[in-house]
């Protein structure tokens, strides 16, 4: 594997992969925490690095038909949440390449003092 | 060139009609009249696309032809006029007008003749001269050189009051007279003739008023005691032909090439097509062309370029023999993954180092391109991602895995660690570089360290706020560039707490490094290659297309003579190699298993590039080797005594792709993927 190349977002708050500290994404880039995902609450961001996709899947869900892949870490592997790829609904299109990382799967943390976000 | 004025510069003044040979008969009709011999007249007077061969053949039959017939040779006695037809055994000769060239083949023409002047082949010149209806020089610029020469200011200065209005500008003349005249000056007073120079400079020098502060100095010069003073002090030759040669030099530039041909010139015209080709060999990668590199032709001669380029005839082309193309062989002396590999500055060692924890320093013996094993250095709790030799080669830095808080400084000599740099055990400290002292080095990390630190491990200095992800410290000393992780490049100045931005990608810059002049910076950047800046104009110069990397770290290297390669890993299992000058790949060397994350070229061995990779393998590139069997038993035959030049052969087909050979030192086949 050598060794993983990890980008980072800086920010004030910092969301990380619960399993390997790799950096995800940051509390500016959140856009909705009122999502559910397999394991409980679920957030919406629309920028979010670091991360390896599957194939894409056919899922329905209580807001209708999307097509999305799964989302792993690209450090540990370890799955974190969903990305969207198409959304049939037309009042559910802005979903479209945003990702949903399950709450549970990655922590919150204290950027640097000088970052802001 | 020697100078024959007189009666043959009547016969050249001849030619000046712009019509010559215009009263001739057309050429048909003297082909009808001549039998045999001048066969070949057909050829040369239809058209332009003549060579100078055909044309002093042309000559030197001309010439039997006419000595045969019992004629004389007007061309050469200067009797004639040469303008106008001879006679020859009753029969009007008039070969010479026959010769129709276009102005290319007549500045061809002169320029063939100017190289032969300065051969000595003064006859053959004139003949040829003659024939073609051409002229090397004005006859008046012959007179003024003729001056020059001999040292004839007087005569000099009259018949440069002739050339004025062939001139282009007449600050030029000004110029010309000046320069003339200064040596005129500089001659009196290595003569001793004080009051000379004064008449010369007061009333010859200072009324052309021009360039004032070369008068001021040149009255200076007047209170040297001694002719060795006043050269030393003015660099100038003295007086003399060599002196006055280059002093029509420095005059001829001024004189439009109608008039007189810059000197050697056809010398420099194939001095600077070598020097082209030189420049465009994808595969040059050998140190006897210094000289070609040098802008300034002046005092370079054509031998020169011909030992460098071993032969004039064909078009310069390196083929792989000096070329890191083929793998000598392969170490498997890691338990895992090797992630980084460095050559030290001064060719000697290298390190490598991967996901085992261990570094290991091998001895390099640049003849064989063989590696020995030195140290193998335990300690880190960590993988280890990157390493950073000193610049007198005794010390390396280990940089390990960013959760390993703490980086190691080693004695690569004697394999003991000279210090730990641990200042917080949150602290990651994924990459560092020496300064030029050799004591001091900076190191960075992912979590925002910065710090500047000495031999003790202490911290000196700290900068906050920036996730550093790959760190080089400038040529000058003072600025270190570090990439982070906004995807740009900064330049900070620890001491002086300033920074200020260079460059941005708009992808991560996964690694980068810095070209020996300090000028120029390689970057890895995610997806999308490999990317050459320009750091003086901040500019992005190139891009080099083929290598793929976007999940792993991938180091590249400037390499090879003249820092004029570049390499690099790649995820496809590949190690890429570039010319500087071209996007696309020189070569794609195949043979790792996985992927390819580092290389590193030999700094003192050009021909010597080392990758390490996934496959827990080191890789030794070389020549190819057959290339190195030969010159092995070169060597051995001779006992040295062959130059670099006889591995030039030219039995080398030109290398597009490389062809593997089978036989490998070691058990492992190269496999094509």
């Amino acid at each position: 594997m050598g060794r993983v190349f990890l980008e980072h977002l800086g920010g004030a708050r910092l969301f990380s992969c619960a399993n390997c500290y790799a950096f995800l994404t940051n509390r500016k880039h959140l856009k909705s925490d009122r999502f559910t995902g397999a394991t409980g609450p679920a957030f919406l961001f629309d920028k979010v690095v670091n991360l390896t996709y599957s194939e894409m899947q056919d899922r329905e869900m209580l807001t209708g038909h999307h097509v999305v892949r799964d989302v792993f870490c690209k450090n540990c592997e370890s799955m974190l949440g969903w990305f969207y790829e198409f959304a049939s609904a037309e009042n559910q299109r802005y979903k479209e390449g945003h990702v949903i990382l399950e709450k549970a799967l990655v922590v919150e943390t204290e950027g640097l003092h000088s970052e802001t976000a | 060139m020697t100078l024959n004025h007189g009666a043959f510069i009547d016969i050249l003044a001849s030619w000046e009609d712009p019509h010559y040979g215009g009263a001739s008969p057309p050429p048909r009709k003297k082909l009808k009249r001549t039998q045999g011999g001048v066969g070949c007249d057909e050829s040369c007077s239809s058209g332009g696309g003549k060579t100078e061969e055909s044309l002093g053949g042309t000559a030197s039959m001309q010439h039997q032809t006419e000595v045969t017939n019992g004629a004389s040779v007007p061309q050469l006695n200067g009797s004639s006029d040469g303008g106008s037809a001879v006679t020859v055994n009753g029969v009007k000769d008039e070969t010479k007008k026959a010769l129709k060239l276009d102005p290319i083949n007549r500045d061809m023409v002169r320029l063939i003749g100017q190289h032969l002047a300065n051969l000595g082949f003064q006859s053959t010149v004139e003949q040829l001269m003659a024939e073609s209806g051409c002229r090397l020089d004005h006859p008046e610029a012959r007179r003024f050189k003729s001056s020059v020469v001999e040292g004839d200011w007087q005569a000099a200065e009259a018949a440069l009051l002739e050339l004025q209005s062939m001139l282009n500008n007449t600050t030029h003349l000004t110029e010309m007279r000046f320069l003339i005249l200064e040596q005129k000056y500089m001659e009196l007073l290595e003569r001793g003739d004080d009051i000379g120079a004064l008449n010369c400079l007061r009333g010859e020098i200072s009324p052309l008023d021009h360039n004032i502060s070369r008068v001021h100095r040149l009255s200076s010069l007047i209170f040297y005691n001694n002719p060795a003073e006043l050269k030393k002090a003015t660099n100038w030759l003295g007086s003399g032909p060599e002196s006055h040669m280059a002093l029509m030099e420095r005059l001829s530039a001024y004189l439009p090439p109608s008039v007189m041909l810059p000197p050697r010139r056809l010398e420099r015209l194939v001095i600077q097509s070598v020097q082209h080709q030189v420049a465009t060999c994808e595969f040059h990668n050998t140190s006897i062309e210094p000289l070609l590199k040098v802008d300034n032709l002046e005092g370079l001669s054509l031998s020169d370029v011909v030992v460098s380029s071993s032969c004039l005839l064909t078009d310069h082309h390196c083929g792989k023999e000096h070329f890191p193309s083929t793998c000598l062989y392969t170490v498997t002396e890691h338990m895992d993954e090797v992630l980084v590999a460095a050559f030290s500055p001064n060719g000697r060692y290298l390190a490598t180092a991967g996901k085992d924890f261990s570094l290991l320093i091998w001895n390099v013996d640049n003849t064989t391109l063989k590696i020995s094993k030195r140290h193998c250095l335990d300690g880190h709790n960590f993988s280890i991602v990157f390493l950073s030799w000193s610049h007198d080669s005794t010390k390396i830095i280990a940089c390990m895995h960013e959760d390993a808080s703490e980086l190691i400084v080693w004695d690569a000599e004697r394999g003991k660690q000279v210090c730990k740099v641990s200042d917080s055990t949150s602290d990651s400290l994924t990459c560092a570089c020496w300064y030029k002292d050799n004591e001091r080095f900076v190191c960075g990390g992912l979590r925002g360290q910065f710090y500047l630190c000495n031999l003790e491990g202490a911290v000196l200095e700290r900068w906050e706020g920036v996730r550093v992800q790959s760190l080089a410290v400038h040529a000058d000393g003072k600025t270190v560039l570090a990439s982070d992780t906004h995807r740009r490049i900064r330049g900070y100045q620890l001491e002086t707490v300033q920074d200020y931005s260079i460059l941005q990608e708009d992808h991560g810059i996964m690694t980068f490094s810095l070209d020996t002049t300090g000028r120029f910076a390689l970057l890895n950047v995610t997806t999308q290659g490999l990317h050459l800046w320009d750091l003086n104009s901040r500019t992005l110069v190139r891009r080099f297309r083929g290598a793929t990397q976007k999940h792993c770290t991938i180091h590249s290297c400037f390499g090879g003579i003249n820092q004029d390669f570049i390499a690099s890993g790649s995820e496809d299992h590949k190690v890429y190699i570039w010319h500087r000058n071209q996007e696309l790949p020189v070569a794609v060397l195949s043979g790792h298993q996985l992927p390819v994350n580092c290389v590193t070229w030999n700094p003192v061995q050009p021909s010597m590039l080392v990758s390490v990779s996934d496959d827990r393998t080191i890789r030794i590139w070389g020549p190819s080797q057959t290339n190195r069997l030969n010159r092995d038993a070169d060597a051995a035959s001779t006992s040295g005594g062959l130059s670099d030049g006889d591995d030039d052969e030219p039995d080398s087909p030109r290398a597009s792709n490389f062809q593997f050979p089978h036989s490998l030192i070691s058990g492992l086949d190269i496999s094509s993927h």
